[in-house]
Order: C-alpha cells, then sequence, then structure tokens
C-alpha cells in the first residue's frame, strides 16, 4: 500500500514536472493551455478510471473503448439539434444504458467462467459495429451546452479552464472515494486481491465483479459524451475505439495498478492519463516528427515501469 | 448428558470430488458449553467436512442443523449469518488491504475488534497496516478476533495453533475456555492430540470419510485417539514387491551423504530442520498437514531460499538460486501435484524428453542418443503409451510415472518425491515404489514424503517425522509401526 502511494504521488510530481517543462518550452503559456490539456485529456481519464475500478476486481475490459465509440455515435446521432434539456435526458440515459450494458457483460463473465479478455474482445467487435451501423460515418453533434460543460466554451475552444477541471476532479474523486471508502468499493479491491480469502470472508464476489463491469460502463458513456462535445461530432471509426482501450491499459499500468488485481490507487491513474495526453504537444513543442513521438512515447511507458519493478524488487530483497 | 439439542449438528454427510469420495455419512454433534475436537488422519474428511460447515462447499447428501433447526448455506456468508464464524487454516484476511480495511468489509467495528486484539497482547497493532505485511501468527490471530468480535454461536477452528508460539496458543486455549463457559461451543480441528486432551471435552474422530467415534468427557486419551484414527485395519504385512528384505545394503556399506540439509530453516515453517540422505538410501518423511513439509521441499528443490541454514551436497556447501540450479546438480522433485510436473497437452514422448530441452537450445534437436534413453525410459517405467498423444489423459498412475520418467532421461543424484502416490490405484502404487528401490539400488538418493504410513515402512530405509517445522524423531523402518508413525507424527514421543 505504502509502495502503491508513493507511486501515485510519484506519477503526480512526474506531472507537475513536465507542466513546468512544457510551460517553459512554449512561447507562452497561460489558461488557454490549460484548458486544452484539461478537456483533452478527460475522455482518457474517464475511460482509465473505469478500467482501473475493473483491473483492481481482478478483470480487464478490452471492450472499453469501444463503448466510448458506441457512446460517442449514440450522442452525437441523438443529440444532434436537440434542446439542452433532451441533451441532458440522453447523456443521462447513455450513462445509465451503457453501465447496464457492460454490467450485463461482467455477469456472463461470472456466468460462463471464459477468461474477462476473452469476452470483452468479442464484445468490443460488437459495439464498435453497433456504433458504425448508428452512425455511418462521421457526423452529428451536441448541444452547445454540453460543449461547454466539458471544455468551457460553446464553441469547444477557449480558455475557461474550470468546467473540464471540475468535469477532470469531480468524477475521479467521487470513484476514488467510494473505491477506498465504501465497502462495495473494498469488495473490488478484496476480490482482485484474493478470490478465496474474500469468499471466505463471506463477500459476495460474483456480484462485485458484476459492479465493476457496470462502473466501467458508466465511465466509457462519460469519455464518450466528453469525445462529442470536444470535438463536436461523432466519429465511429474503429482505430478510435482501440486506440483509446489500449490507452486506457497503458495509463492504470504507469498509474501504479497492478494487472494482477487488488491493488493500485484510482489517483495515480488520473496524472499518468494526463501525461499520455501531454506527451504529444510536448514531443511537437520539442520539434519531434510525429512518427518517432510514438517511438518516445513507448520508450517512456517501458522505462518508467522497468524503475517501477526495480524499486518494488529492491524492496522484497530488503524486506 | 445434556438434554438440550446440539448447537450445531451434522449427519450423514457425503461429499465426492469426482471419483473421489471425501466424506461418505460423517455425523458431528456439537453441544453448548463444550469444546468438541474433530480429527482424523490425513485425508480422513477432516478438512471438506469444515468446508461444508462453514458454507463453502455444499454436501451430496446429509442434514445440517443449528439449534435444532435445518440449514443450507449456499456461500460463506450464510454460515456467517447463520452464527458459525470460522477460521480457516489460511487466513480468510485479504492480504492487499489494511486490517482496518478488512474489518469494514467484515461488518465489524474495530472497537468491537479491540477487546479481542487485546486479548491476544495485540492491542497495539497497526490496524492501518496491510495485511501482507504481517506476519502469520499475527493474522492468525486477527482472523480469530475477528471471528470472536462476530460473536457466535459457533467457533469453527481448523488448525488455529498452527505456526502459534507456546504462550499464543495458551491465550487462544483461554479463548476457548471462556466460549464454552458462556454456554457456546467451540469446535476444534487440531492435529496436537495433547492440547486435545488438555482442553477439549468431547471428540469425534473421521476415518476413511466416516465418524469412527465419539468420545466423551473422561475416556478421551491418547491410546483411543489414536485407535479410533487407525481403525481394525488388517496389518499392512506384506511388503511391497521389490521392498528392501533383511540384509541391509546401507548399514553394511553405507553410502556417502548424497545430499545434507545443515540447520535448514525458513521463517518459522520449517526450524533446524538437519538430515543427510545417502546413496542408495530412501528416506521417507512422515508429517501431518501443514508441518512445514512443502517449505522443506521448496527449500531442497531451489524454489525457496532459506533464511538460515543450507544445503550440502556430497559433502561440499551449494547454494540454490532456482529450482534450475537444484535441477543441474542433480536434485529433482516429483511435485504434489502431477500436473505441475508436466505439460498436460503435450505428448508422453515430449514430455519425457522436457528436461533435455536446455540441451536441445544448444544443438537444436534431441540428439539420436537422448531418443533412445526417451525409449528406454518408456519401456522401463512400462507407462501405458495408448492414450499418449496427451499427458492429461494418462491415469495419475501413469501420469506420475512420466513425472518420474522425465528425471529418468535427463538423469539425477537426489529425487524429491512428495507424495508420489497419493490417488493412486494399488498396482501402480506398487510399481512406483518398486520403480523407486530400483532407482535407489542404481546408486540414487531418495526423499519421500508420504501421507500413507501404512505402506512408508515397506519401501524406506529410515523415516525421519516432521512436527512443527522440525525434524522430531527419526525411526528405523523395521520400528516403523503405523501406530508409531501417527503417534510421532501428532508430536507425542514415541515408546522406546
Amino acid at each position: 500500500m505504502h509502495i502503491r502511494s508513493d507511486w501515485a504521488l510519484g506519477v503526480w510530481l512526474l506531472l507537475g514536472v513536465l507542466l513546468v517543462w512544457y510551460a517553459t518550452l512554449i512561447p507562452a503559456f497561460g489558461s488557454f493551455q490549460i484548458t486544452s490539456i484539461s478537456k483533452n485529456s478527460l475522455p482518457l481519464i474517464y475511460l482509465a478510471v473505469g478500467q482501473a475500478i475493473i483491473v483492481i476486481a481482478g478483470g480487464i475490459d478490452l471492450s472499453l473503448g469501444a463503448l466510448l465509440l458506441l457512446g460517442n455515435a449514440l450522442a452525437a446521432r441523438f443529440m444532434a439539434g436537440q434542446p439542452v434539456g433532451t441533451v441532458a435526458l440522453i447523456a443521462i440515459a447513455l450513462i445509465a444504458g451503457l453501465a447496464l450494458l457492460n454490467a450485463f457483460t461482467g455477469y456472463l463473465i461470472t456466468l460462463s467462467g471464459v477468461p474477462d479478455i476473452v469476452v470483452t474482445l468479442a464484445t468490443s467487435y460488437i459495439w464498435s459495429g453497433l456504433a458504425l451501423w448508428i452512425l455511418p460515418s462521421p457526423g452529428g453533434g451536441t448541444a452547445p451546452e454540453m460543449r461547454w460543460l466539458f471544455t468551457g466554451s460553446t464553441s469547444g475552444i477557449g480558455d475557461v479552464f474550470w468546467p473540464p477541471i471540475l468535469m477532470m476532479v469531480i468524477p475521479s474523486v467521487i470513484v476514488a472515494l467510494w473505491a477506498k471508502r465504501s465497502r462495495q468499493g473494498l469488495t473490488l479491491y478484496a476480490i482482485g486481491s484474493s478470490k478465496t480469502a474474500a469468499l471466505l470472508s463471506g463477500l459476495d464476489v460474483r456480484r462485485a465483479k458484476i459492479v465493476s463491469y457496470g462502473l466501467g460502463g458508466a465511465m466509457a458513456a462519460l469519455a464518450g459524451l466528453a469525445t462529442v462535445a470536444i470535438t463536436g461530432t461523432g466519429d465511429p471509426r474503429f482505430s478510435v475505439g482501440a486506440n483509446a482501450t489500449l490507452n486506457s491499459v497503458a495509463a492504470i499500468v504507469l498509474g501504479g495498478i497492478a494487472l494482477t488485481g487488488g491493488v493500485g490507487q484510482i489517483f495515480g491513474v488520473v496524472a499518468t492519463s494526463i501525461i499520455l495526453i501531454m506527451l504529444n504537444p510536448i514531443l511537437s513543442a520539442m520539434g519531434v516528427n510525429s512518427n518517432n513521438a510514438q517511438v518516445i512515447q513507448g520508450v517512456l511507458i517501458a522505462g518508467v515501469m522497468m524503475v517501477g519493478g526495480l524499486v518494488a524488487l529492491q524492496r522484497e530483497r530488503a524486506s | 448428558m445434556i438434554d438440550s439439542a446440539p448447537v450445531l449438528s451434522a449427519t450423514g454427510i457425503a461429499k465426492s470430488y469426482g471419483p473421489v469420495v471425501a466424506l461418505s455419512g460423517a455425523d458431528l454433534s456439537v453441544n453448548g458449553g463444550s469444546i468438541h475436537a474433530l480429527l482424523g488422519a490425513n485425508g480422513a474428511g477432516k478438512s471438506t467436512l469444515v468446508k461444508i460447515l462453514a458454507g463453502v462447499q455444499a454436501a451430496d447428501a446429509g442434514v445440517v442443523q443449528v439449534n435444532g433447526r435445518q440449514v443450507r448455506f449456499r456461500a460463506p456468508a450464510d454460515a456467517i449469518a447463520a452464527s458459525i464464524a470460522t477460521v480457516f487454516q489460511d487466513p480468510a484476511l485479504i492480504p492487499d488491504l489494511t486490517v482496518a480495511q478488512n474489518l469494514q468489509l467484515s461488518k465489524i467495528d474495530t472497537d468491537r475488534l479491540r477487546p479481542w486484539l487485546a486479548w491476544f497482547d495485540l492491542e497495539r497493532l497497526d490496524l492501518t497496516r496491510v495485511v501482507r505485511a504481517l506476519p502469520l501468527e499475527t493474522l492468525r490471530l486477527v482472523d480469530l478476533a475477528r471471528a470472536a468480535a462476530r460473536d457466535p454461536h459457533v467457533l469453527l477452528l481448523d488448525e488455529i495453533t498452527a505456526a502459534l508460539t507456546a504462550d499464543q496458543s495458551e491465550r487462544v486455549f483461554a479463548l476457548l475456555k471462556r466460549w464454552k463457559e458462556g454456554g457456546k461451543a467451540v469446535v476444534l480441528i487440531t492435529h496436537r492430540l495433547a492440547d486435545i486432551m488438555r482442553v477439549c471435552d468431547q471428540a469425534t474422530v473421521l476415518r476413511d470419510g466416516r465418524s469412527a467415534a465419539e468420545l466423551g468427557t473422561g475416556n478421551i486419551d491418547e491410546r483411543r485417539l489414536v485407535e479410533a484414527m487407525l481403525g481394525e485395519r488388517p496389518p499392512t504385512g506384506h511388503a511391497a514387491p521389490g521392498a528392501r528384505t533383511g540384509g541391509d545394503v546401507s548399514g553394511d556399506a553405507p553410502g556417502h551423504a548424497a545430499i545434507e540439509a545443515r540447520e535448514l530453516s525458513s521463517r518459522s515453517i520449517v526450524r533446524d530442520v538437519s538430515f543427510s540422505l545417502r546413496s542408495g538410501e530412501i528416506v521417507g518423511l512422515v508429517a501431518l498437514e501443514g508441518q512445514g513439509q512443502d517449505r522443506l521441499f521448496d527449500l531442497l528443490s531451489g524454489k525457496r531460499k532459506p533464511t538460515a541454514g543450507g544445503i550440502a551436497l556430497h559433502g561440499r556447501p551449494v547454494r540454490f538460486n532456482s529450482p534450475h540450479d537444484a535441477v543441474r546438480q542433480g536434485v529433482v522433485l516429483v511435485p504434489g501435484d502431477r500436473l505441475l510436473g508436466l505439460l498436460p497437452n503435450q505428448s508422453v514422448r515430449h514430455n519425457l524428453s522436457l528436461p533435455l530441452f536446455t540441451r536441445l537450445t544448444r544443438w537444436g534437436r534431441i540428439p539420436a542418443d537422448e531418443q533412445s534413453r526417451v525409449d528406454d525410459a518408456i519401456a522401463t517405467l512400462a507407462i501405458d503409451t495408448r492414450a499418449a498423444s496427451q499427458v492429461r489423459r494418462l491415469s495419475g498412475g501413469n501420469q506420475q510415472k512420466v513425472v518420474i520418467g522425465h528425471w529418468l532421461v535427463s538423469g539425477f543424484q537426489t529425487l524429491l518425491c512428495f507424495d508420489p502416490t497419493r490417488g493412486i490405484d494399488i498396482q501402480t502404487k506398487r510399481d512406483i515404489y518398486q520403480l523407486l528401490r530400483k532407482l535407489a539400488a542404481d546408486g540414487a538418493s531418495i526423499l519421500l514424503y508420504t501421507s500413507e504410513l501404512a505402506e512408508v515402512s515397506l519401501v524406506c530405509d529410515r523415516i525421519l517425522v516432521m512436527h512443527g517445522g522440525r525434524i522430531v524423531d527419526e525411526l528405523d523402518a523395521a520400528n516403523a509401526t503405523e501406530s508409531a508413525l501417527l503417534a510421532a507424527a501428532h508430536g507425542l514421543k514415541t515408546p522406546a
């Protein structure tokens, strides 16, 4: 636990250093950049927090990116041209709907005993296909108020940073506190840490798993809504979803969530999501060609993980 | 003697795992205000009965009643709700959460736990520490304190005093007495006969999945307990074919020590274990479950490093950093779980040549002479290779032969066998014993841990008895009757 809290603190420090460095790299650093970084991080933060919850509970969800896609397509298709009240209703329905959908995936996993990775890989194709069916080509839109909520501006571009920052902080804090303080949240840690011990302690192992997937689905829906708000349109391309899934896994691994389950802090994941999003502007500000940028990104992830692994190994030897 | 209905009763409990019958008609009746011992030899069905009473597994047949009312547990939570609190052999605490978080999960207020922690002198335990970082003794006591804080009618304790120090055990017994005086009941599963005689009012002895004896106040004594555990079996006089007969080879021509354990320790699980194995010798290791034998095998096979002491081969100290090191120096393991030593989906031939893979990488293929060694091994072992395309399709006995055989192909000096004949039919058992004797005759040294007390003296030259992490006794095969072994394994002195 101490290692993991130190780790979460460490990635926040790393984020701070990167922010300062970025500020010195570009001629003018101000509220516009802060707004831009925070709003662009939102989809990955939501997705990674959802992934973190599922992985902490001992699973992994390869369909989160596809759910983002589905949420994005549904929102863009049905919110376009609607008044703000209808848009809000649609948003709530979407969050609840995708939560139920993914909870059902979780239910299938507990029912069938098929590994999470297999089931969610399969559902990822289903959701991606559905997204394309709902929105065959990029298009659609949402209400200006929605855009303001996630970006701080009705046009999606601006320098009012508090709405995106609030949208970043509020859901993450709620989920993080719920995970560490409530019995249901602790149950997720418990089943990820030791399923047998959790069962013998009298916990409902199946329900916890289903809850984790449901929450993951809700977070993916939020990510889909954020994407619509940021871009002002829907984009149902398969690669968007696939990339988002991979990024969510990268973010949680960097954020100190053990892929074996039961260990990790939600807060760390928020920082690493922002870091992953910031790398692109930083590297381009440094004049790195965008093709090379991916290599550097990969090396960075591997490097950080190796450092983490070595630290853990040292501690284990010392104990 | 008490007319009231028993607090907890189980009648005619049966449970099978596939073809293996674990329980067939076990009865247990626990009165309020008593400490009830549940005991039996390894494999008698104790742990299965505990699992059923704790709601971990459902019985195939039989009735469980709590306070005279029939109950049916679907999950451990149901048993807890019925006021049965179980402390399992492995503490059921979540390793990655803090103690406080574990309590929150169990819906137990820390204030309710504190007096019990104080009872065990743990009042200063930092509840914000992660369970993983705490020593096993502490976890057991925390687990027991948690169970007590639930204030259950029945405390079901599986080997609670294992790994505890003597004074900690005393505190536990004091708690049990308090429980009994409060009119509630304790079921104590333990291997320590001395403890049973000291604290228990009643005892139920399980044998071969049935209740073999019910002993009450006043007539619990050591002899009766051991008798009940053994039953009236016909003496196993017939030596397995190939067992050593009269003229002792190791006696008049003692081989040198092929492998020695020198004050080997691993935390409090294995303590100061010293012994030596000569070439050509089979040494049996006898222990009840959970006395450190698993850990001892881990140390000898290089899976774990000792916290103190060491291993010597032919008088030369060695250090195994991994099983790979041990194998290279000729110390090989036949693990308890057969499939752990095999690639279940591969062929017999492939499995037999598995240890040759280190050489394979050098030459790119298995050379012809190695191929012939594989063929020899198949012939020697008389493995039925008709269903040989996948090892997992073989019978348990044939699988075990493949495990032994794959070391035969690569060659070894010391063979560590962990309960190799568990769940294997008599004929194959004999084959395996015969094979072990033959290997010993060819100069190998073999350490054989087995839960089959009746057979250990037939195949071994000497027998070591392990209890509480220590080697407590060494017997000559000739003197090692089943009852002598059982008594020694329970930590009792063997009659001279």
